[in-house]
């Protein structure tokens, strides 16, 4: 079968009845999620998976886990859509990759023009939104015929590779982003070892044998440490916002923003590839990348409509580009995308180059549904826009509380038992206190994912090799992704001893 | 940033690497048909977590001086908060999920702002039992609902 025939039976799975009310939901908590401060993406997905586990229990499992994937991948890039909103009205981004829009959408609010940079956004991100799929389509099947081809210990170099690419560029300080990946690692060695079957640092206790719940962990970090952070910050007070008033974008609009949105897509899904880089970096570029090729760049950062098509272009394009590294070689390259990873393992599916031969339905379900998700939003996005704001105004003392709770019903309708529910409490109180001192929680759940995959495919590559380390240097695909991994490291590093400011991906 | 923290978390960092590598001394050290045992991993992540727990105590102690920025903590409505979560989640199996959710989204509203107490008891209990029916009786979960001896 080629490519065509796996999409058309993609589309077929999407246009379920119940996988497109998954994407609709998705896309509709995710929009709500990236308008709402203090929620990001990645607390988002985190918070959803538990909730999506409970509502797909009655499925058969590969069904279940196309589901799911479905709804948490709409709240992933419908966030990249409602990030937008806040930036635009408030003057705050409602999550980090949407920082630059409000250079110049906030002016544009302030002039008038609310609903054409809301518009415009909407417009540039499913525009970007499109193209990462199709590209998404286009290089799945041959790179994963690459991959497929990998040994234990190219495997093992390429997720070394992944982790010190999110290392190196999450945070201030590359020694804490490392100490984050590391003890991740650690934790993920806790419980029964597949390999042989030992027990690791249980103690003898019985509910460390399945070692840490991967989704406890998640929820706790990054949904209850932002809650903790907003309520120790007392930082839940609603902001005034702008008035919309004319929706559509004139015609001198559209022209002037057809080329950032085009450049902003590709650069932003090229970014969005990379591991370590994600939609922050890309938004960020490519505004940079709009002001050097602009004729008056003077007028970037006073309501440029070109400044706010081709960063919110970007950042949706990059959330489409993550996918081909999480789908392809099982990688991922972002804490977001981590999230996704922890929750089909979860689903016994495992991301890699095998996904496309063993689970068809679940990515090339996935991949349809994405195409379906991104025009939902553009309809959600463009009448619906003035509801969206209203959303900002919802009072975050009625949420905070709200969204503890969820998480707590959440881990205990999935696993049950008050331990998980202690751990979850502690890991958002460990959470703040890290995300708060500059430690990066990124690297540490994606240590965390990779962590089993890691130490297996390092442990047969030393099988094979009579516990030689040097395979991992002999072989050479493995060596090439080793020496990129150092360099990923170092360089910026190096820049940061010279004084120069690196530009950093909070989004993790 | 607050530098005194990062000396602190330097320390359990350390503390941290040697117990996991101390610990890992006592995992069987071979597998079968491998030389490659189940301790390797954790006994060199563990030694590198010693390193760089080292070297973040260095950084540390090098960028003493400046002074952290001084922003006050709201440490009163977050303990509450926390203390009410912690209770919450500790008794749920016993006093099941409507009434402690119920009772712990009061006390957060409340916390966060006094007052208002129909509009925060309406919400409380709509959200209460709105997730329960949702979850127990359209979706088939379990979820203790009421305390054993109420029903």
């Amino acid at each position: 079968m080629d490519t065509l025939q796996f999409l058309a039976d993609g589309f077929a799975t999407a246009f379920q009845w119940h996988n497109l009310l998954f994407a609709f939901i998705g896309v509709l908590i995710g929009t709500a999620v990236g308008v709402l401060p203090g929620i990001g993406p990645m607390s988002g997905v985190a918070l959803l998976i538990p909730i999506t586990a409970s509502m797909t229990g009655g499925l058969p499992p590969e069904a279940a886990a196309t589901s799911s994937i479905i709804l948490l991948a709409g709240v992933y890039y419908g966030a990249m859509y409602g990030g937008s909103t806040t930036s635009i009205l408030l003057n705050t981004p409602g999550e980090s990759s949407s920082v630059v829009t409000t250079l110049d959408g906030y002016q544009m609010a302030k002039q008038g023009r609310a609903g054409a940079a809301l518009s415009i956004s909407a417009i540039g991100s499913f525009a970007a939104g499109l193209f990462a799929v199709i590209a998404l389509i286009a290089l799945a099947e041959p790179l994963s015929e690459v991959a497929i081809k990998f040994g234990p210990a190219d495997y093992f170099s390429l997720m070394l590779l992944g982790l010190c690419a999110v290392s190196g560029l999450a945070g201030k300080s590359i020694t804490k982003a490392l100490i984050m990946t590391v003890l991740g690692l650690l934790l993920a060695t806790i419980g029964m070892d597949t390999v042989s079957g030992v027990a690791r640092f249980t103690f003898g206790v019985p509910l460390l044998y399945s070692g840490l719940e991967f989704l406890t962990v998640a929820v706790g970090l990054f949904a209850l440490g932002e809650v903790f952070k907003t309520i120790l910050e007392k930082d839940y007070s609603a902001g005034k916002t702008a008035k919309i008033e004319r929706i559509l974008p004139t015609k001198q609009d559209l022209k002037d923003s057809a080329g950032p949105i085009a450049r902003g897509s590709v650069l932003g899904f090229f970014v969005g590839i990379l591991p370590g880089a994600g939609a922050t970096l890309a938004s960020f570029f490519s505004y940079i990348l709009e002001k050097k090729m602009s004729k008056n760049p003077e007028t970037f950062g006073k309501g440029n409509i070109a400044g706010v098509a081709a960063p919110e272009s970007a950042n949706n394009a990059a959330s489409g580009g993550a996918m081909i590294p999480l789908l392809t070689l099982g990688i991922p390259g972002s804490g977001t995308t981590a999230i996704l990873m922890g929750a089909l393992i979860m689903y016994n599916i495992q991301p890699g180059p095998l996904l496309f031969e063993e689970h068809p339905q679940v990515a090339w379900g996935l991949i349809a549904s994405m195409l379906i998700g991104n025009l939902m939003l553009l309809i959600l996005n463009m009448p619906l826009v003035k509801v969206f704001a209203k959303i900002i105004q919802t009072p975050p003392k009625y949420l905070i509380p709200i969204i503890i709770a969820i998480s707590i019903f959440g881990v205990y309708a999935v696993q049950v038992q008050i331990f998980d529910l202690m751990l979850l409490l502690a890991c958002g109180v460990i959470g703040f206190l890290l995300a708060r001192n500059d430690y990066p929680l990124a690297p540490l759940v994606l240590g965390l994912v990779l962590g089993p995959m890691i130490e297996n495919n390092m442990r047969r590559a030393l099988t094979t090799s009579n516990g030689d380390f040097m395979i991992f240097l002999q072989k050479p695909l493995s060596l090439v992704f080793l020496i990129i991994a150092a360099i990923w490291i170092i360089v910026p590093f190096l820049l940061k001893k010279r004084g120069k400011e690196v530009v950093v991906n909070e989004e993790g | 940033m607050n530098n005194t923290f990062d000396r602190y978390a330097s320390l359990v960092f350390l503390l941290l690497g040697i117990g996991f590598m101390w610990q890992s001394t006592t995992i069987s050290s071979s597998a079968y048909g491998s030389t490659v045992g189940p301790n390797i991993a954790p006994f060199g992540l563990g030694a590198l977590l010693i390193i760089l727990s080292l070297r973040l105590f260095y950084e540390a102690l090098k960028a003493r001086g400046q002074s952290g920025k001084a922003d006050k903590l709201d440490y009163k409505r977050f303990l509450i908060i926390f203390a009410a979560a912690f209770l919450y989640a500790f008794f749920l199996e016993t006093i099941g999920y409507i009434i402690g959710t119920f009772l712990f989204l009061l006390v957060g509203f409340q916390v966060l702002e006094r007052g208002k107490w129909l509009k925060s008891i309406v919400i409380s209990a709509l959200f209460a039992a709105g997730v329960y029916v949702i979850f127990v009786v359209l979706l088939e979960g379990s979820m203790p609902g009421f305390p054993s001896w109420l029903s």
